[in-house]
């Protein structure tokens, strides 16, 4: 059991961090939100009813959105995209998909590769891309729930501002969406940018995240 | 408040409180007190009016009337209450359309109230209402 939470650490404790965090917005946002209502002359809400409406749904999928759509063009990205000297990118001499030897698929793959590696196909191909597709298709759908959840937000308040709601097609076109959108995009790539670029200068002894100590600038996807 | 009035507000009451009725039976909750206010007022039944009404509406209305609700939304002139041609709900608010008049309400734990009524629209701003709260 020891070692089994050590092997997992990283994991289990992230896992960990975002149910207590998510909890601590439920908590902050449920506050945030009877304190609205209580100024427009409304009676509080419960928990429950807080967490199942569009308010904290939107509040959510704003950020989800955002953050799978920042691991999906890393992901994608650096597949042809490189930063000389960062430990975030690969070699230099490595832009592309790669040599079936390089990515061990078909006849290159090792004993112990996955079976889809092995079997070629739509397969392989489907697995060669898996990482890069299960984080688009996240980002999709958690974009789509940010709007779907979002339209209901919004038309809540222009029922609060004695204004017409709106279709989810209309708040597509919103100024609403999109500056819930653009707000945390912005937020994510320069997280990414500051995170590629820095690591090149910068080290962080023992983590798997920046290049040995005593790495040169010059030396490019390197990891301790 | 007549039977009719006390059942109405006592079943909106109740889909709001368990927050289980779906939004189909909310907006009919909603366009059912938005109604039975213009139907009172018709009716010349401030009393009945007055029940359908938020607490804050109330309070707005007999502070610039200068007398109690029963009396003062009788003189605001409220449409009839035509037909209900569309009505929904978002959160812990309404908004009902009739054929005569728009009106807003909110959730409560009594159930639904009016919050603004005989509203009209403005382009790109609020409603107009001749009632309305805070």
């Amino acid at each position: 059991m020891r070692r089994f939470l050590r092997d997992n650490s990283l994991g289990l404790v992230f896992g960990l961090l975002f149910l207590i965090v998510l909890a601590g917005q439920a908590f902050a946002g449920h506050a945030d939100y009877n304190q609205r209502l209580l100024t427009e002359g409304l009676e509080p809400v419960s928990l429950g009813r807080y967490v199942t409406s569009a308010s904290f749904g939107v509040d959510v999928a704003e950020n989800w959105q955002s953050e799978f759509l920042q691991f999906f063009l890393f992901i994608f990205l650096t597949v042809w995209l490189v930063q000389k000297g960062s430990p975030e990118s690969k070699s230099l001499d490595k832009v592309g998909r790669e040599t079936a030897e390089e990515q061990k698929i078909g006849e290159y793959a090792d004993e112990d590769s996955p079976r889809w590696a092995r079997t070629g196909g739509l397969r392989t191909t489907l697995f060669s891309n898996s990482l890069g597709l299960v984080m688009g298709a996240i980002f999709v759908l958690s974009w789509l729930a940010q709007s779907i959840a979002g339209v209901a937000a919004y038309n809540e308040e222009q029922l609060a501002d004695r204004q017409d709601p709106v279709s989810w097609a209309q708040y597509l076109r919103e100024p609403d969406f999109w500056n819930r959108t653009l707000q945390n995009w912005q937020s994510e790539l320069l997280a990414v940018a500051s995170m590629t670029i820095l690591a090149i200068y910068l080290r962080q002894r023992g983590s798997s995240q920046s290049k040995p100590v005593g790495s040169p600038h010059t030396a490019t996807g390197v990891e301790s | 408040m007549s039977i009719r009035s006390a059942a109405m507000l006592v079943a909106s009451a109740l889909l709001v409180l368990t927050g289980c009725g779906s939004v189909d039976e909310r907006a009919d909750a909603a366009a059912s007190v938005a109604t039975g206010l213009l139907t009172a007022v018709q009716a010349q039944d401030g009393a009945d009016a007055c029940a359908a009404m938020a607490p804050d509406t109330i309070a707005e209305l007999e502070e610039s009337a200068g007398k109690p609700c029963a009396e003062a939304v009788l003189d605001e002139d409220l449409p009839a209450p035509g037909a209900v041609t569309g009505s929904d709900v978002y959160g812990q608010w309404a908004q009902v359309r009739l054929t005569e008049d728009t009106v807003f309400l909110a959730a409560f734990p009594g159930g639904w109230r009016v919050v603004a009524a005989g509203c009209t629209p403005r382009a790109q701003r609020p409603y107009n209402c001749l009632l309305q709260g805070g």
